[in-house]
């Protein structure tokens, strides 16, 4: 007899943990948009620049100035290696590496 | 006066970009002085004398705005030229590097004379055409290649 109503009591508890789970399952898939494709959806946001790329640390105590000079320097270098490539072009020409 | 086969004045005869120079006014501008904006109305052009004006862009630098260098232009070359094209507004900011002087040239003028003079219209026009295919060419050559870096940077 005791175990009989242990069973049952188990069987009880097993049924209730169940049909508290089911609910809230059906409950979190009624609040969710419909997925209409069988793809998943992109969580990131649209950075492909490499928005993701942290600056290093030693980059935030660099004044301001300095960056700016870097960027200009850059920006001269790279102009006048577009510039070769524009006179010769070549597809070897065109991501050339230079000391920046 | 400019020489015919400067920037704007490529393929015209020495009386034709006489004459189409007399249009501009000589005025100098003082290192460190601002020639024009970022989205000031263009309604003039400017031909560079002597000097160097430099063209610049705002870039936000760790919450700052900066000013950032993106081509300068020397003795003999054009700027400026949103003065002929629409919208008519500029989308550099322009400041003189050094103590310079400038044509500077109405666009109010220059139309009046391309009216009467169609084929000198047509030599400065392509002329113009030739400065802003070479200005896309480098920008999308340097685009392309800074492209390939953030590829590089993201996908190792």
């Amino acid at each position: 007899m005791m175990m009989l109503l242990t069973l049952l009591c188990m069987s009880f508890l097993t049924f209730a943990v169940s049909a508290v789970c089911l609910r809230k399952a059906l409950s979190e898939n009624d609040a969710r948009p419909e997925i209409k494709s069988g793809r998943p959806i992109a969580l990131d946001p649209p950075r492909f620049f490499a928005g993701d790329l942290a600056a290093p640390p030693e980059a935030t105590r660099i004044p301001i100035a300095v960056l700016k000079s870097e960027i200009e320097r850059h920006v001269r270098v790279e102009q006048a290696a577009a510039e070769s490539y524009l006179d010769v072009p070549t597809r070897e020409k065109l991501h050339t590496r230079y000391v920046n | 006066m400019p020489k015919p086969q400067t920037e704007l004045f490529r393929g015209l005869t020495e009386a034709e970009a006489g004459a189409l120079s007399a249009l501009g006014t000589e005025t100098r501008v003082a290192a460190g002085e601002t020639l024009f904006r970022l989205g000031d109305e263009a309604d003039r052009m400017f031909f560079v004398l002597r000097g160097r004006i430099t063209l610049t862009l705002p870039m936000m630098i760790r919450g700052s705005e900066e000013d950032v260098l993106v081509e300068e232009r020397a003795a003999g070359e054009t700027l400026g030229w949103s003065g002929l094209i629409p919208p008519h507004r500029f989308t550099l900011n322009a400041t003189a590097a050094v103590d310079s002087t400038l044509l500077v040239f109405p666009r109010a003028a220059l139309l009046r004379h391309f009216a009467v003079h169609p084929d000198i219209a047509y030599t400065v026009v392509r002329n113009v055409g030739s400065v802003i295919g070479h200005r896309l060419q480098v920008f999308q050559t340097m685009w392309i290649r800074e492209m390939q870096r953030s590829v590089e940077a993201r996908y190792p």
